[in-house]
């Protein structure tokens, strides 16, 4: 991925196997960020593929990478401010039943709420349901946040720095959460926070400069002699 | 990496999917059913002038109600409404000019349904104009899409002006107006009374066809486009597409409210294709209250009755004290008249 004269991304091969949970880290400017928005649609790459499932899905724009079974989550928190909690996780899940009825009231489809109803039990906000999305508190719109996009009901989830601006219990209530929906699905966590992932995935991957620094499980790169100096100089 | 809170908002639910909002209240039906009686014994009531006064108050209240699906509920600001109901009224107008004699359709129903031609021939002409508007101008966004709304609009207008063999150019069109008929049944004059009664009925029914159409799941869509485009396409929906359809929808009420515009004066001008005319819709729509349906049918009634008095008050210089109180309003009324219930008329 080039953006001009710079090369943001450069001959990055990364495979993801079914039902892992791997971590993408590196220090600020690495490329994490241009990764993740190739794979989720925001940016076409200007080289290379992305296959999921086997399916070529390079350059696809966000909503088929969405129908093709890819959620995401935002680093800035992007959820509908001024709609309920449970419209938030209810119009996620319309996405993938009944969107174009015209002429029958939307909360005819139990389906669609009943399925809203136990994601957001799934991310513990059902008690939240009628409260709009703008008054929760920073964490729990984090959440909010990975119920929007397991309510697209996805093979592969993508995290962008899903403990951004959490407090250290939230942090840590954030991380157990996602140990608890990677039993069922792929996870892809982009993060700048070496912590917040050591204990999480299976696989780490390092960018540096948008280039593969090192992979492998948390204790080798803990243990990885260049890592380190790449994290203790920024 | 750290995220602004927004402020609190309770006041501003936008979309409400609360267990106890599960059906309107009897209070919302009460009140439909008082404001719809009410308007239909007017007539009765009205000396001739206002009586037709408030026919055209419900026509422009459709029309800004079509505007509003765009402007309230998906986010989208046209100024463009004027083709959609031009094209409805000079569509009715061609129909009722030109559609074949009794031979042609009589052999079908034994009458010609003029009335339901021209429906049928201004709902066609609008919703042709609305796929050429959707098409092209749902690829831009924000003030992008409402400039290019207002030069087709234009388009439209310098077509109908200088075509002046078939539209009558600046003189415009005039024909008879159709009587009231169901085929095979009936067929009667319409009176004064009879044509007001002939678009309530029209404004109400679309109304509640529009009513649900903004409550069904394709209108959640269109209210999510409206909170927040980005985060609408991430969970899957190709926006594009919903907003075409917004835009053939909302021009195809804007044509009905053209037809009976038609049905009501028997003339087609392109004084009614012309910028001004949307420009007013959106006014209408603003003042009334957006995201609300009959937000705009208020507004509508608001305006015209504003414009009405003070052009008895203050002669010429009438736009000046409502262009006084448009501005006052939008400081103090920005969510409009209607503003305050919007909660309530969405459920």
């Amino acid at each position: 991925m080039r953006f001009g004269g710079l090369s943001a991304l450069n001959n990055v091969s990364i495979a993801i196997p079914r039902g892992e949970i791997r971590a993408v880290i590196g220090p600020n400017g690495a490329g994490k960020s241009t990764f993740f928005n190739c794979i989720t649609g925001v940016l076409s790459p200007t080289g290379g593929r992305i296959l999921f499932d086997g399916d070529d899905i390079t350059g696809l724009p966000p909503h088929r990478i969405s129908q093709k079974a890819i959620a995401r989550s935002y680093q800035i928190t992007n959820i509908l401010p001024r709609a309920t909690v449970l419209e938030n996780v209810r119009i996620a899940v319309q996405s993938r039943h009944h969107s174009w009825s015209l002429l029958r009231h939307h909360r005819a489809y139990r389906d669609v709420i009943d399925r809203a109803r136990s994601v957001l039990g799934s991310v513990g906000l059902a008690d939240k349901a009628t409260e709009l999305a703008a008054n929760l508190s920073h964490g729990e719109q984090r959440n909010l946040e990975i119920g929007i996009a397991l309510a697209t009901e996805p093979k592969l989830l993508c995290l962008d720095e899903p403990t951004a601006g959490m407090s250290v219990p939230e942090t840590h209530a954030t991380v157990e959460l996602i140990r608890r929906i990677g039993a069922n699905l792929t996870i892809l966590i982009v993060e700048h926070d070496m912590e917040v992932v050591m204990g999480l995935a299976r696989t780490i991957t390092v960018l540096h400069y948008g280039e593969v620094l090192a992979e492998g499980s948390p204790g080798d790169i803990q243990a990885n002699a260049r890592v380190q100096e790449v994290y203790l100089k920024t | 990496m750290s995220t602004v809170a927004p402020p609190p908002m309770t006041s501003m639910r936008a979309l409400d999917s609360r267990a106890t909002a599960e059906r309107p209240s009897r209070a919302y039906w009460a009140g439909f059913v008082v404001v719809v009686a009410a308007l239909a014994v007017a007539p009765l009531v009205l000396p001739p002038f206002w009586q037709r006064f408030v026919t055209e108050i419900l026509i422009w209240g459709l029309l800004a109600m079509s505007a509003d699906i765009l402007i309230g509920y998906t986010g989208m600001v046209s100024f463009g409404h004027s083709a959609f109901f031009g094209l409805g009224l000079y569509g009715a107008a061609a129909a009722l000019l030109w559609a074949p004699g009794p031979g042609w359709l009589a052999s079908v129903w034994g009458v010609t349904p003029k009335l339901w031609a021209a429906m049928a021939a201004g709902l066609v002409a609008a919703a042709l104009v609305a796929v050429f508007v959707a098409f092209f101008s749902t690829r831009l966004r924000d003030i992008y899409f409402a400039i290019s709304t207002l030069v087709f609009s234009q388009i439209f207008y310098v077509i109908i002006f200088t075509w002046t063999d078939v539209t009558g150019g600046e003189n415009g069109l005039t024909f008879r107006q159709p009587p009231f008929e169901i085929p095979g049944l009936l067929a009667v004059r319409f009176s004064g009374d009879g044509i007001h009664w002939f678009v309530l009925a029209v404004v109400v029914t679309s109304y509640l066809l529009l009513r649900r159409v903004t409550q069904s799941p394709f209108g959640m869509v269109l209210q999510s486009i409206r909170e927040n485009e980005p985060r609408t396409r991430a969970i899957g929906y190709h926006v594009e597409r919903y907003k075409i359809v917004a835009v053939m929808l909302s021009g195809l009420f804007a044509g009905l409210a053209g037809v009976l515009y038609a049905l009501q004066n028997k003339f087609a001008a392109p004084d009614f294709v012309l910028f001004l005319i949307s420009g007013e819709t959106v006014i209408f729509t603003v003042m009334g209250g957006m995201g609300t349906l009959v937000g705009p049918v208020a507004g509508a009634a608001f305006f015209l009755l504003m414009k009405e008095v003070f052009s008895r008050i203050f002669y010429e210089y009438y736009l000046i004290p409502v262009g006084l109180i448009f501005t006052l309003m939008v400081i103090f009324v920005p969510q409009g008249l209607l503003g305050f219930a919007r909660r309530a008329l969405n459920r």
